[in-house]
């Protein structure tokens, strides 16, 4: 054996967490790999550790794997109106039951998940094993959202920028932060935000599915009806008691009826 | 005999009527000119309002880490001062050592999103952290607070007169009285210049020989402070007079009075001098006028004689002696009663400190004056009155000018060739700090002594990356493969051996290692921790050296980069903040935020005129920046920057030294999770150091790093697939194997690394 144990382990995970970068990366053309065999490498690969499937290193949701940008880049979108800042952005849905949203059921490709219970208090995750930095976040952010509820988006970044100051793997945080640019208008950087969001959330299907549903109402904003609607339904795959997926689905339907197609 | 006489009479009232013409024409003309001036002021604009820069403001929440000396030493430098009773009045605070905690009476202060209204509240801590936030005025426990930020400079011409202009009906009428007992009796009667007051004057100044009163009226010194010079020469007198008669014709006593009390010159904080009883009362009592007790309403009118000489904070016994005059004064004149007087006799002056604004910041304020240049005038910035919010954190400021200029002298001390006869071209070296998950910068040292050099070598400065840029090569190639179809991972083996690159049709370029000593066959990971020339190099042709140029890009180097190979090796000239960027990028897991110094502008109403959000964009993959830390770590634990772990900083940190091939530039940047700082060092000119990275840039930065990480709870980087955040008490736990000089194999000796960390946790 030419390299330790300790040190293929070692390595092992460095190759993990590169085969998320190959196989996970939803912005950039990655070079897909060309299998080992085929591969003439100028330098001899020793130990070549084997690229672990996704699921060893994070649960993906099922939906997961679709969310790259380059399958929401699909037909020209059909002319929208942008929704206006106001009433773009709901709340993290609450799990009414809700009936077959129009447009939706018509429009979702894949069957959706059932209704996933509510977890959007963040105070609730205040438990005792938390560190003190990530409760003063999630205090912050929990704060962020009131002044959000309450109409004052300018307010509410300055507290939600403290979030990430304090713990930056606080995916909550950044979920709000995108919420209060999409409340303020700058849709781009709250896609933004969402996308740094998203690497936080991935293990949390709720707030997934928000984070779904807000890049449809962002994408939605900027007139980009394809991506909007590619988006709401990536929400109710994970999530179908999602509101504001489905209710943007269902508007969307009704003012064009080719943007439920 | 008579006709010439006659003659010379004629000629002489010629000339005495011409003269007296002139004389009237030129006195018209001055009265003319000098009501036009008093006119002008009166009605124009008065004062020039200097804008006033901010450091960041100080966030204290529950859980976190602050010790007690840290949280004095704050409230010290924002002119709070210490009792030995419940604090009562804003500003003041108690330590409670047997409970563990801090009440202080907070300041008001206009936050950019709030206003906040001080009130009491109560710190506690246990240990060296927060345990607790008490609003002691409605009795709730609070789980954040914020103290307002420090001023760390103002923009101003010529001189920075800090004040804030009332009206007449806010000034207590007390207030009112006492100045004009003290300096103006006949203010109601007279008509701008007070005879009865000139002679008793003349009468002080013949019985002591010398100039000891004015005599001047409070419209006269008016004009003297809006229209004439300081000097007090006789010259100066008249067009005084005139001016104070012109204005008391023009204008009402109550519209003079105003203007003087918003005018009148208090005292002074360092370079910002105090104008207008507003200020004062601040300065002196931090109150606002309607809460000043009598005693500090007769220091305040006391005052005016001489703010400096008679300053509570240079002379409290001067400033008491003349209080009780002027308290004397009132009592006899029956403006407060006996009563009154007794009481104020007693009352006790605050014990506090001056605080002087003096700019410890320069370069990081010139970089911010260049920002702001960009969206505001330069009157609008020097006169009126901005608030200017940054992101400056001042401790690590001072750490770091302290870790930059004694890191300088120490590299002279033992490298004596360093040290050049001519001064103008010494030893140079610059450091900035910024925060990975904001881009704010919170610390920027653009040289070693700002009064000597402002040329600020952070942004100013480009010079070749060196070794820094490796990184860059590696992700390209962990992102894209080789064109030979080659993937690359950090266990890849790649030649590390002489070669030639042969490049746009007939050009050649040869890649050497440090001593020309070549290794054969090496991982990435060692290729980099040794920071190998030829097997980065080797890599960069397999992978493209557009492809490098690209990941340098998206990662935030704007700087140009021509594509040849050499810039594999770090040729591409880029300044320091270019390389905080880039790596920031990689210290918040791929997400590259916006650098920021200036965080809110806000106008003299309070009104937010520019805010500027936090800017975020994922532009490599999180799984590829964790892992690109976690090779950098390991340059940290066991390649070229591993002296830092000997030198007493052992917390989880990524980093990468670079050395350009020719010994002129030394840098090393390097990060934890939640602090990033980039130090350079080298000549302005094109003299060589002939150290490395390691050698001359390192020191510095891990002396910054000790004291800045001090009290920060340790924290590592985060695998982007285990969500929620990682505390770990412990120093890394992986050891140093083979530490390495840049360039040097593996194997060289191993800096012995103190097994528990050496910062408090």
């Amino acid at each position: 054996m030419l390299i330790p144990k300790k040190r293929l382990s070692k390595f092992a995970g460095y190759a993990m967490a590169l085969a998320v970068t190959w196989s996970c990366a939803p912005q950039r053309p990655y070079r897909a790999p060309i299998p080992r065999s085929s591969a003439p490498a100028p330098s001899t690969r020793v130990a070549p550790p084997p690229a672990p499937p996704v699921e060893a290193v994070r649960k993906p949701l099922p939906q997961e794997s679709k969310i790259r940008e380059q399958d929401i880049r699909i037909a020209p979108a059909p002319k929208l109106t942008p929704a206006p800042a106001s009433k773009d952005a709901k709340e993290p849905t609450k799990q009414a039951s809700i009936s077959e949203p129009r447009g939706s059921s018509e429009a979702a490709p894949a069957p959706s998940a059932p209704p996933l219970a509510d977890d959007s208090s963040l105070l609730a995750k205040i438990t005792p094993g938390v560190s003190p930095q990530r409760a003063a976040s999630l205090r912050l952010t929990e704060e962020g959202r009131k002044l959000l509820d309450a109409g004052d988006p300018a307010k509410a970044i300055t507290r939600l920028e403290r979030t990430i100051v304090i713990d930056s793997t606080n995916g909550y945080g950044y979920f709000y932060l995108a919420k209060a640019q999409h409340r303020m208008g700058h849709y781009q950087q709250s896609l933004n935000l969402l996308e740094v969001a998203q690497s936080r959330l991935a293990g949390e299907p709720f707030w997934m599915s928000e984070l779904y549903a807000l890049r449809g109402e962002n994408y939605r904003a900027l007139g980009q009806a394809q991506k909007a609607e590619t988006s709401y339904h990536q929400s109710l795959r994970i999530n179908s008691g999602n509101q504001t997926a489905s209710d943007a689905l269902a508007r969307m339907s009704g003012e064009s009826p080719a943007a439920a197609k | 005999m008579k006709k010439f006489q006659l003659r010379i009479f004629s000629i002489s009232l010629i000339v005495l009527l011409v003269i007296t013409t002139t004389g009237l024409v030129a006195g018209a003309w001055f009265l003319k000119d000098w009501e036009d001036k008093v006119t002008k002021k009166f009605e124009g604009r008065k004062w020039d309002f200097a804008s006033k820069i901010y450091s960041d403001s100080y966030h204290l929440y529950v859980g976190a880490n602050l010790r007690l000396d840290d949280l004095t030493e704050k409230l010290r430098r924002l002119g709070y001062y210490e009792t030995s009773a419940p604090p009562k009045s804003q500003g003041a605070y108690q330590i409670n050592a047997a409970a563990g905690s801090v009440d202080i009476f907070l300041h008001d202060f206009d936050f950019p999103t709030e206003k906040v209204k001080g009130y009491p509240v109560r710190i506690r801590l246990l240990g060296n952290s927060v345990s607790g936030i008490e609003n002691l005025s409605e009795n709730t426990e609070k789980f954040d607070l914020e103290l307002e930020p420090e001023v760390v400079t103002g923009l101003y011409q010529r001189i920075w007169q800090e004040r804030r202009v009332v009206k007449l009906a806010e000034v207590p009428p007390l207030l009112i009285k006492s100045i004009l007992a003290v300096e103006d009796e006949r203010f109601f009667s007279h008509l701008g210049v007070d005879p009865i007051g000139i002679m008793r004057a003349m009468l002080v100044n013949l019985r002591h020989l010398s100039l000891q009163q004015g005599g001047s009226t409070l419209t006269q010194q008016l004009m003297k402070n809006f229209l004439l010079s300081d000097e007090r020469t006789l010259s100066r007198k008249f067009p005084e007079a005139v001016m104070a008669l012109i204005a008391e014709r023009k204008y009402s006593k109550e519209v003079i009075l105003e203007n003087y009390l918003n005018e009148i010159y208090l005292g002074q904080r360092g370079s910002q001098g105090i104008s207008g009883v507003w200020e004062a009362a601040q300065f002196y009592f931090s109150k606002p006028l309607s809460e000043l007790t009598v005693g500090q309403t007769a220091l305040l009118a006391g005052l005016i004689r001489a703010p400096n000489r008679l300053s509570p904070y240079r002379n409290a016994e001067a400033a008491i002696k003349r209080r009780n005059v002027v308290l004397a004064k009132l009592r006899d004149d029956k403006i407060i009663t006996q009563k009154q007087y007794d009481a104020a006799l007693k009352e006790q002056l605050p014990q506090r400190a001056l605080v002087k604004v003096t700019n410890e910041a320069p370069f990081y304020v010139d970089y911010l004056r260049r920002e702001l240049d960009q969206n505001y005038p330069k009157d609008v910035l020097e006169k009126d009155g901005l608030r200017i919010f940054t992101g400056l954190d001042l401790r690590l400021q001072k750490i770091a000018e302290k870790a930059l200029t004694e890191g300088l002298a120490k590299l002279e001390a033992s490298h004596p060739a360093l040290k050049k006869k001519n001064a103008e071209e010494g030893l140079e070296g610059a450091i900035v700090v910024v925060r990975p998950q904001t881009g704010e910068i919170k610390a920027m040292v653009g040289g070693r002594n700002y009064q000597k050099s402002q040329f600020n070598r952070v942004f100013q400065a480009k010079r070749q990356a060196g070794s820094v840029f490796k990184p860059f090569v590696y992700l390209a190639a962990f992102l894209h493969g080789g064109q030979s179809g080659t993937q690359y991972f950090p266990d890849t083996v790649v030649n590390d051996s002489q070669f030639t690159w042969n490049y746009d049709h007939g050009q050649s370029w040869q890649p050497n290692n440090y001593n020309n000593d070549y290794y054969g066959a090496v991982t990435v990971s060692r290729a980099l921790e040794s920071s190998l020339n030829s097997a980065t190099a080797r890599v960069a042709q397999d992978v493209g050296i557009r492809r490098v140029r690209e990941i340098a890009r998206r990662l935030g180097i704007e700087s140009s980069l021509p594509a040849v190979p050499s810039l594999s090796l770090g040729s591409a000239e880029v300044t320091p903040l270019e390389v905080a960027v880039a790596f920031s990028t990689l210290a918040n897991g791929g997400v590259r935020a916006r650098s920021v110094a200036v965080k809110h502008v806000m106008d003299q109403n309070t009104k937010v005129l520019e805010k500027r959000d936090v800017r975020l964009e994922q532009v490599i993959n999180p799984s590829l920046a964790y892992t690109m830390n976690q090779l950098l770590k390991g340059v940290m634990d066991r390649g070229t920057g591993a002296a830092a772990r000997r030198w007493g900083f052992t917390r989880p940190a990524a980093g990468k030294t670079g050395t350009t091939n020719d010994y002129k530039d030394a840098w090393f940047v390097g990060y934890t999770p939640e602090l990033l700082a980039v130090v350079w060092v080298g000549y302005d000119g094109p003299a060589k150091i002939g150290l490395s990275g390691s050698e001359a840039a390192l020191p510095i930065w891990t002396e910054f790093m000790k004291a800045a990480t001090a009290n920060m709870p340790v924290t590592d980087f985060v695998s982007p697939s285990v969500p929620g955040s990682e505390t770990s008490e412990d120093a890394p736990a992986e050891k140093c194997g083979s530490a390495t000089r840049e360039g040097e194999p593996p194997g060289a000796p191993c800096p012995p690394a103190p097994a528990k960390p050496a910062e408090p946790v």
